[in-house]
């Protein structure tokens, strides 16, 4: 225990403690769309936390001379915080519908199991014993539990608004871990994968138009509906 | 030429040397200072406060010395205390001004050294003292039998209960990054190097300490600190049947709280620089005013916070609340995982 205090006790880098806080900004915003109301909110939130993948992204690629990484940042402003939420826009421009009140636990308990949730991914994430070239292995954890509260936002909101940001919101998780684990992974992989979020985007769009123009709402209680 | 000029210099040296003692205070009188500077501030805060808030909604706003006035004219008025109160609602304000004298012995208020008092008690013990400030105060109101103020004392310590884990995990925070709990250890630290800073963990701390004193100060999001519409009320609600000297030590212990709240987290949390780092009269001076206008920006911060959102609906206080123990709990885990 002394040891651990010891340990602690001396702050890291200035680097490491930047990224760190960047990446748990991300958890943070995160936490903020378990709670979110308004659709615009919601989808707002997600473009902020894309924007802060993307300084990430530039701060690693300054700090760490990846020169790469200038590119993925610029791409993921275009697509995640540009293009996916003016798609979403548009979509949902007629669905005059808001998502409140589509949390299925009270907020203090969905912020406390999703607490609990991210100690999980903290706890797990420890023992793996991952070091990274790059990043700080607090920085390892933290996408970690980014994912797993997203997770929690797709099954405790029954909407299908907040359940597509919550999955686009995982991919900002498994984009962050990628940026931890292997920063110098090929740009062309990278952009493959934002790709493959716009194809995402654009199919969970017609989903979600195509059950409000169904079932008149946004949530997905009508689902559980049988139909003869 | 020479010898004027060299006797010149003697003298000069023999007027410094005379100068310097006479500039440096004694240790006991900087540790009577901080007290008194909390206690002589603590209403302009509060009038700065609410002056640009006002103005910021457009008014003109009452003088930043308002709340001398006010306290001023309740201690010339005549106490009342209702029928069947015993001594424990006199004793009350007493009391609460008693504690809220006590612990700026144990905060860095001027000095970055700490003064005799200053390890008397830790960032825990400080709490308690306002604890046991607020608890009297609530005694006092249940005494009364009047509903506002029952309802205001319990409806205080209902919402404490739940924004105490919230400061436990902030020290927590603090333990894990001194290895101790002093307030001034940790304003040490913060000052050390520039790293401190932007550690997430110190600044995960920082920010659920800030919500937690919009709370504890009864300001926008939790409660309206100048309404007069008791059901949504707090803390605001428990004097509601003191009046004379009384009222006026109960106003002026609530804005000491506040400054008290404001003290910790700029000079140990965010902002520990322009602090006395010996006991010159010249360096006190310059800590004083130093912390007058740090505290003055802190409120401007405050008040523009308190233009800016709606006060919560009752139940929706734990909602801030889980949010302020989220950044909290989140501080506390970047530290064990990663030393973040």
């Amino acid at each position: 225990m002394a040891s651990l205090i010891a340990g602690v006790a001396e702050p890291p880098s200035s680097f490491a403690g930047l990224t760190t806080a960047l990446a748990v900004l991300m958890l943070v915003i995160e936490f903020g769309m378990l709670q979110a109301t308004l659709l615009r909110a919601q989808i707002r939130l997600y473009a902020a936390q894309s924007v802060v993948i993307s300084v990430l992204a530039v701060v690693v690629a300054f700090a760490r001379d990846v020169p790469e990484l200038y590119g993925l940042a610029a791409f993921s402003v275009l697509l995640k915080v540009v293009a996916v939420p003016l798609v979403m826009f548009r979509l949902l421009r007629r669905t005059n519908q808001e998502i409140a009140g589509s949390r299925a636990l009270g907020v203090a308990s969905m912020v406390l199991l999703a607490v609990a949730v991210a100690a999980f991914g903290f706890f797990a994430s420890a023992r793996f014993q991952l070091g990274s070239p790059v990043l700080p292995a607090a920085a390892l954890a933290v996408p970690v539990a980014v994912i797993l509260v997203s997770f929690v936002l797709m099954i405790v909101r029954r909407d299908v608004a907040s359940q597509a940001i919550g999955f686009f919101a995982l991919e900002n998780g498994v984009s962050l871990a990628s940026l931890v684990v292997a920063a110098g992974l090929p740009l062309i992989l990278e952009v493959a994968f934002l790709f493959d979020l716009l194809v995402a985007v654009v199919v969970f769009g017609v989903l979600i138009r195509v059950h409000h123009e169904q079932s008149e709402s946004l949530s997905t209680e009508a689902l559980t509906e049988l139909r003869g | 030429m020479e010898e004027v000029w060299g006797g010149r210099r003697a003298l000069h040296e023999l007027a410094c040397h005379a100068v310097v003692p006479a500039m440096t205070l004694a240790i006991p009188v900087v540790q009577a200072l901080q007290v008194l500077t909390v206690l002589v501030v603590a209403p302009g805060i509060n009038g700065v406060i609410a002056r640009v808030e006002t103005r910021l909604q457009g008014r003109r706003g009452s003088r930043v010395l308002q709340p001398y006035y006010d306290i001023a004219k309740l201690f010339g008025k005549e106490a009342l205390a209702p029928f069947g109160t015993g001594w424990v609602f006199l004793a009350a304000p007493l009391v609460a001004m008693t504690c809220y004298l006590t612990v700026p012995l144990l905060i860095p208020v001027l000095t970055t050294f700490p003064l005799p008092f200053g390890y008397m008690g830790d960032i825990l013990g400080g709490g308690f003292i306002l604890a046991l400030a607020s608890f009297v105060i609530a005694i006092a109101a249940a005494s009364t039998g009047s509903p506002y103020a029952q309802l205001g004392a319990s409806r205080a310590k209902t919402f404490s209960a739940i924004t105490e884990p919230v400061v436990l995990f902030v020290v927590f925070t603090v333990a894990l990054v001194t290895g101790t709990d002093l307030p001034y250890a940790l304003a040490k630290t913060v000052r050390a190097s520039a790293d401190q800073i932007v550690r997430p963990a110190h600044l995960l701390a920082a920010a659920a300490l800030f919500m937690v004193i919009l709370f504890e100060t009864g300001r926008i999001p939790v409660e309206t600190h100048t309404g007069t519409n008791e059901f949504g009320m707090i803390e605001e609600a428990r004097s509601f049947e003191h009046s004379g000297p009384y009222l006026a030590l109960l106003r002026w212990g609530s804005t000491m709280k506040q400054l008290i709240l404001f003290v910790i987290l700029i000079n140990v949390f965010i902002a520990p620089w322009g602090l006395a780092s010996d006991a010159s009269l010249l360096a006190v001076a310059l800590a004083i005013l130093a912390l007058v206008g740090k505290c003055a920006l802190l409120g401007v911060g405050i008040a523009v916070i308190d233009d800016s959102f709606a006060k919560l609906r009752l139940f929706k206080i734990t909602e801030f609340v889980s949010a302020a123990f989220m950044l909290a709990v989140l501080s506390v885990f970047t530290l064990y995982f990663g030393g973040g």
